[in-house]
């Protein structure tokens, strides 16, 4: 092992302060960076005790380091952290400095065990102690932003109904609002697709523009019917996004629901008419107006008809009004199901109905007035009264007004009534 | 592939010299710190690191603020030294080394790393001049933390196995006691496997 020449060069070089004492707190080496950080030149504190320079370091302590040090052979350490300092040295740095003494890591190290001699050693730390310090600050900082998050995350759980799913429609996540609307419970909910909620009364078409809209990243918005885990239908104002992921991809879906089933009772409530369930006449009214007024090309090829329930007069004399009613309503079920979808019938008043059979020639709305003629003729009432129904039908002219159709088909069914009724007549 | 598997052998040997170095560590404590303890029979155990949070918040009070000194060494046999000391307890330790009445928080902190250095500078000396190593020893740092902190998954999420070697240090009259851990990981296992067997080799021939 080569001995090394100029130990003192060596220690005098290091950025760091040394200092050899025993445990009578004798110093016998002070090096360079000590004596200048210290103000303390090293002929001034060799042969002499610490105490006498430095009387506030906690001697008891200090001794006891220095025997551990010594007595098991191993460095021991003050508490990097502290804010006592083991020898107080001011700090020079001027910009944005908010230590004004230095942080020192001290270690003692045993020297020579015989002569009960160890080596202090300090390390100016406080670059590292003022970095620990701000991310501290930064710290505080972003756990106050996150309780606020959490808070604000809280109220949102509560208040919006919102629902994350997969691109395959899973759903990933549901807020507490969410599962009280749709009555269940969230761990019930999440791996399941959401097409559990999804009610029959919604055409498919709807779906398929959702589905197109939101697969190409855009958001869409609507109106749907859902049904909730206990079956019951709701009516849901929808905004659905897609959420990319930082290529830009689709990642997930995401979806805030706002309850407008009251709105849409109420609504329902408005158009229908109460005993057939059928729309009412204001209904009708305000789309034929709409048709009339607009005149689109895809809306004015529609025949009109007034059916008109044959001796309904004598049905009620003679039965009853509840016989009459009943015979109403199975008037208007029979219309219902035996037109097509997309046509519209509505209760015009008394035992009158009124239909628009949209997008057919003359002779086609014919043929189906003569089903639906032969479907009303098959009611039985009581299993004993037959009913039938008397037809004017007409084709809307277009560009002509609505009052002119109503006259028109108003004859039809005048003529239907004086030429034998259950029967239909074009005018 | 390393081999983190200790066969029985190799469990029994490093029990035998864990304990010696437990018992070189109590001496230590009662000679330095003037306080008579007791420590009880480590428990050793290979775990995943993802275990280890649980197995440490399962052997400490959980509604207890601790302060958790760690310490490393590095050497052949690498890994870190913990002790877990509840806040009555670091208190009273204070109390003890400082002699005074009120410890304050920079007191009770230098306490406790003076504590944890010392077993931490016995055990592991002790162990590995069994084991015919040597290590280096870091400046111990501590925390006050409540008992969810003391070990935090992101921190050992990128070890695949951990030793830990447990025991409850227990000074009765200054109503002191704290848990310490050795924890080592994935390389420094393999070289503790392989330094266990050159010491059996060399005892047993």
């Amino acid at each position: 092992m080569i001995a090394l020449k100029y130990p003192d060069i060596l220690l005098d070089s290091l950025e760091n302060g040394h200092m050899i004492i025993d445990d009578k707190f004798i110093v016998s080496y002070w090096n360079r960076w000590l004596s200048i950080n210290t103000q303390i030149p090293k002929g001034e504190i060799i042969g002499k005790s610490l105490k006498e320079f430095y009387p506030g370091i906690n001697y008891k302590v200090l001794y006891r380091k220095i025997r551990t040090a010594l007595v098991i052979n191993t460095p021991t350490f003050y508490d990097t952290n502290s804010s006592t300092k083991f020898i107080s040295m001011n700090r020079n740095k001027v910009t944005t400095s908010s230590l004004k003494l230095m942080q020192q890591q001290v270690t003692i190290s045993p020297y020579i065990l015989h002569e009960n001699k160890v080596m202090v050693s300090i390390y100016d730390i406080s670059e590292l102690f003022e970095a620990k310090l701000l991310l501290k600050k930064e710290i505080a900082k972003v756990i106050r932003l996150n309780d606020k998050l959490e808070a604000e995350k809280e109220i949102i759980d509560k208040n919006i109904m919102m629902i994350k799913t997969s691109l395959s429609g899973v759903i990933i996540d549901v807020s507490t609002l969410f599962c009280q609307f749709f009555e269940s419970q969230k761990d019930n909910l999440i791996g399941k697709n959401i097409l559990i909620f999804k009610s029959p009364d919604i055409p498919e078409a709807t779906y398929k523009e959702l589905w197109e809209t939101i697969k190409s990243k855009k958001s869409w918005s609507g109106e749907l019917k859902n049904k909730t885990s206990n079956g019951v239908e709701k009516w849901v104002q929808t905004r659905v996004t897609p959420i990319l992921d930082e290529y830009g991809e689709l990642s997930e879906f995401s979806a805030v629901y706002h309850d407008i089933t009251n709105e849409k009772l109420l609504a329902q409530l408005y158009i229908t008419d109460p005993l057939t369930k059928l729309y009412n006449r204001a209904h009708f009214d305000e789309v034929i107006n709409f048709i009339v007024k607009h005149q689109r090309k895809a809306d004015v090829g529609f025949a009109l008809v007034i059916a008109d329930v044959d001796y309904f007069k004598s049905i009620n004399d003679t039965y009853g009004h509840q016989v009459g009613d009943e015979a109403l309503v199975s008037v208007a079920n029979s219309l219902k199901n035996s037109l097509r979808e997309n046509d519209l019938v509505a209760r015009w008043g008394g035992e009158e109905f009124v239909i628009m059979l949209k997008n057919v020639t003359l002779d086609e709305a014919k043929m189906i007035m003569e089903k639906v003629r032969e479907s009303v003729q098959k009611i039985k009432i009581n299993d004993t009264i037959s009913v039938t129904a008397s037809f004017g039908l007409t084709k809307y002219i277009i560009g002509e007004d609505a009052n002119k159709t109503f006259k028109r088909v108003d004859e039809a069914l005048y003529e239907a009534k004086n030429s034998g009724r259950n029967r239909v007549v074009i005018k | 592939m390393v081999n983190l598997e200790f066969n029985e052998d190799q469990i029994d040997a490093l029990k035998e010299f864990i304990n010696i170095s437990i018992g070189a560590a109590t001496a230590s404590l009662a000679n330095l710190l003037d306080a008579f303890g007791t420590m009880h029979i480590p428990k050793i155990e290979v775990c995943n690191s993802s275990e280890l949070a649980h197995k440490i918040e399962s052997t400490i009070d959980l509604k207890s603020m601790y302060y958790a000194t760690k310490q490393l060494f590095t050497g052949k046999f690498g890994g870190e030294c913990m002790f877990v000391i509840s806040e009555v307890s670091a208190k009273n330790l204070g109390r003890h080394l400082y002699n005074v009445t009120t410890p304050s928080r920079d007191d009770i902190n230098d306490a406790v790393i003076e504590l944890t250095n010392i077993l931490t500078s016995t055990i592991v000396s002790r162990l590995t001049q069994e084991l015919n190593t040597q290590v280096q020893f870091f400046v111990p740092s501590s925390q006050f933390i409540d008992a969810y902190s003391i070990v935090s998954s992101e921190d050992v999420a990128d070890y695949s196995k951990i030793i830990i070697i447990s025991t409850i240090l227990d000074f009765k009259d200054q109503k002191i006691n704290g848990n310490i851990y050795i924890l080592t990981k994935d390389e420094a296992i393999e070289s503790l496997r392989v330094l266990i067997d050159r010491k059996i080799e060399e005892i047993y021939g």
